[in-house]
């Protein structure tokens, strides 16, 4: 089983190819956000390194959200087509699921947190247990200062991931002592391998999509939170 | 409010204040564009752009909601006159643009009040009496668009 996985739910865009238990291909590139230029000459020199064809790929995998929504709509639009030419199946990963996957082990809460603007972020709260990755949350978006009060309840250490780790990791800190832990840039952004993992393991589990059906997952507050919010302000 | 008014007696010269105006921008800046239809919107936003370092042709995004340029800073270009509903901002994704990397322009502002950043400038073009005279009214609020528009005034 041959996976090829995007993620492009954010300024980085990223592509895996695995078989199996084996990682064939990766790649990385976090530099200005013009996915829409450079992800399909990406997967054409994934598939040449690797050497591939599209037709070879088994199944594919995209990060499908939260996260921006323009870089969202490029990978399922991406992942799409692909399945359309090649008739093969699609699995939709959650992004905040993979960056979690990227903390394997991890003994503690992990929290990815995705700059969602406005001081908010996309997250979830993860741990792991016998090996597997549990979500312990809704899927959520907050402010920082509802999240630093969320979690001032949980115990034990905290590892934050993800890109609000630079633009908010030290506030965290701050507010929650040194029981919280920042990722480094080696692991701390969205790694297609992660999706690719992730897309394998849904395949085993019969969760995969047919691409009609394959849609970007935005994560917004309800409405009524929001007009509330207004409200609160004036 | 602070208001600052300049007067251009041709579409060239509305598009030229546009591009004077860009050098003063800067990431994050948000600038509501309004004035009657054929009243010069685009050859400002156009000038706008051309500040920006930004080639492209500068068409209307009425059809298409938001147009999206890269220059010195990018340009996002909003016409929100065919949204049904203030709601299908959220759809789009608009706090990435607006409290994003970029300048954003908006016009037919008054369409989305309920969303619109605490701080902006609006740039107002009116008709004059005489063909092809308008004037371009700015006016600012908050701090930050009131410097630039002590700023404008040297233009």
């Amino acid at each position: 089983m041959r996976v090829l996985a995007i993620d492009s739910s954010t300024s980085v865009a990223a592509i895996a190819i695995a078989e199996n238990d084996h990682l064939i291909y990766e790649i990385y590139v976090n530099r200005d956000k013009t996915h829409s230029q450079k992800l399909m000459s990406m997967v054409e020199s994934a598939l040449t390194h690797a050497e591939l064809t599209l037709q070879d790929i088994d199944v594919f995998g995209v990060a499908h959200g939260p996260g921006s929504f323009t870089g969202l709509r490029i990978g399922v639009a991406a992942i799409k087509a692909f399945c359309h030419a090649t008739g093969k199946p699609a699995v939709a990963v959650n992004t905040l699921d993979a960056l979690g996957f990227n903390i394997p082990y991890f003994s503690g809460i992990v929290c990815p947190i995705m700059d969602a603007r406005r001081e908010q972020v996309y997250t979830a709260t993860y741990i792991w247990k016998n090996g597997c990755l549990m979500r312990q949350s809704e899927y959520m978006v907050l402010h920082i200062q509802e999240y630093m009060k969320f979690l001032e309840q949980k115990q034990g250490p905290i590892l934050f991931v993800g890109d609000g780790v630079p633009l908010y990791g030290v506030q965290f800190q701050k507010y929650l002592g040194d029981r919280v832990l920042l990722a480094p840039f080696t692991c701390r952004m969205q790694q297609a391998s992660s999706i690719a993992f992730l897309t394998l393991q849904d395949v085993q589990k019969g969760k995969v999509t047919d691409y009609n059906f394959l849609a970007p997952f935005y994560l917004r507050r309800p409405q009524a939170e929001r007009e509330y919010e207004k409200r609160m302000e004036k | 409010m602070d208001m600052h008014m300049v007067s251009t007696y041709s579409e060239y010269e509305t598009e030229k204040i546009g591009k004077q105006f860009a050098q003063y921008l800067w990431a994050g800046s948000i600038i509501l564009l309004s004035g009657d239809l054929g009243v010069g919107k685009t050859a400002f936003a156009r000038g706008l752009a051309r500040g920006l370092g930004i080639e492209e042709p500068i068409t209307s995004p009425t059809y298409t909601l938001i147009h999206e340029y890269t220059g010195r800073l990018p340009l996002y270009h909003f016409d929100v006159y065919r949204l049904n509903d203030v709601e299908e901002m959220g759809d789009i994704g608009y706090e990435e643009y607006f409290y994003g990397d970029g300048v954003t322009v908006i016009e037919w502002p008054q369409r989305i009040c309920e969303i619109l950043p605490e701080a902006y400038l609006t740039v107002e073009i009116l008709k004059a009496e005489q063909d092809n005279v308008r004037n371009i009214l700015f006016q600012s609020k908050g701090f930050k668009y009131a410097a630039l528009l002590k700023e404008l005034n040297l233009i």
